[in-house]
């Protein structure tokens, strides 16, 4: 209750009746002081407070995060990198599975359920498949594919061997 | 927050991202006084502390892509910098610290103060003795439990919200206020103690 009075989030009626309480209370109005005043100065002596970081603690800091912080970005590139090789190595063997009609069973039945609602990756497969064409294939297709492929439980194979 | 902070906090985070060094050393000036001070306020030691500095660092840059801008930068380096030093500590023999409870008014059962109650603001609004009330108020906040510590270090000297205070710990917003409140009640009745011993000494 103090501390919503002291932060002044106290109900205004309260407030009216423990403001004129302390004003006759001669302890009361000394607590409420130098509970006041204590709250003032640690704000204001923040910068003694404070334990102010020595200059040797400063130095090695920056030295080690500068230098742990400069290599990290190129090792998250390789590793970006290295997934995205992953991933178009994955989508071309999932192409070339679906011409040559070695998707599995499950995966058919993924691909024709997306295709249902998908024109672009429906006329993409149609021609794929029926039509034997090998052409570019469309990003917006790409990514459907991975997308479907990630959706695959762990440990399915997406074609038969 | 403001669209203003918002709007640097992002700009910071994507010089991190990219890896730029203007980046880490604009990260490093900003935060590496606050940071150092926060975990010596909870690890009370110098070698500790500056490791557990090297973690948040290193934990901020490493996840500077995975930051959600909900709360401020500022916050969420608290967060992880409260978190770190909270883990070091674990399994750590806990410091000495003092019973609050001493320190709590004592009323009479007529709802009076039971001790004598002085009033000594006037004395302390000299300035003359600001660096002494500053090294008394750095010891005396030293001596309390983490529970106490790390919300008056968070809200009364580096002067964030309750609110803010309360997400950075994941405590409620009362609980913030009545830890705060319980560590004031305790400084000044430290204070309180000290400048009276200093006046009968």
């Amino acid at each position: 209750m103090l501390a919503d009075y002291f932060d002044g989030s106290m109900d205004p009626r309260l407030r009216e009746e423990l403001d004129s309480h302390i004003a006759m209370c001669e302890p009361c109005m000394n607590f409420s002081k130098t509970y006041r005043i204590t709250c003032d100065k640690t704000k204001e002596l923040r910068k003694d407070i404070e334990y102010q970081i020595p200059q040797d603690v400063r130095d090695r800091l920056e030295t080690f995060v500068r230098s742990a912080a400069l290599k990290y970005p190129q090792m998250v590139r390789e590793y970006r990198d290295q997934a995205e090789r992953e991933r178009r190595e994955k989508l071309a063997a999932f192409l070339s599975a679906a011409s040559a009609g070695k998707l599995s069973s499950i995966t058919v039945l993924l691909v024709e359920t997306h295709c249902a609602i998908c024109p672009e990756c429906k006329e993409y497969f149609d021609r794929r498949i029926q039509a034997g064409d090998s052409g570019a294939t469309p990003g917006i297709v790409e990514s459907h594919v991975t997308r479907l492929m990630e959706a695959l439980p762990p440990g399915e194979e997406f074609f038969l061997a | 927050m403001s669209a203003e902070r918002w709007k640097e906090d992002e700009a910071l985070l994507e010089r991190l991202r990219k890896g730029t060094p203007e980046g880490v050393n604009e990260l490093l000036h900003l935060f590496q006084g606050k940071i150092f001070n926060l975990a010596m306020s909870i690890l009370k030691n110098e070698s500790d502390a500056e490791e557990a500095t090297q973690d948040v660092f290193m934990t901020v840059i490493r996840k500077a892509d995975t930051f959600k801008g909900n709360s401020a930068l500022y916050s969420w380096m608290y967060r992880i910098c409260v978190n770190t030093c909270l883990m070091r500590l674990r399994g750590k023999r806990r410091n000495e610290t003092v019973s609050i409870e001493e320190f709590m008014p004592v009323f009479t059962d007529e709802g009076m103060h039971a001790s004598p109650m002085d009033d000594w603001s006037k004395e302390v609004e000299r300035d003359a003795l600001n660096e002494e009330l500053g090294r008394m108020i750095r010891k005396f906040t030293d001596q309390l439990s983490e529970k106490y510590k790390v919300v008056f270090v968070l809200s009364d000297v580096e002067g964030l919200s309750n609110e803010e205070t309360a997400k950075i710990l994941g405590l409620t917003v009362p609980a913030v206020k009545s830890r705060l409140h319980r560590a004031r009640l305790y400084l000044r009745e430290q204070l309180s103690r000290y400048l009276q011993d200093g006046k009968a000494g």
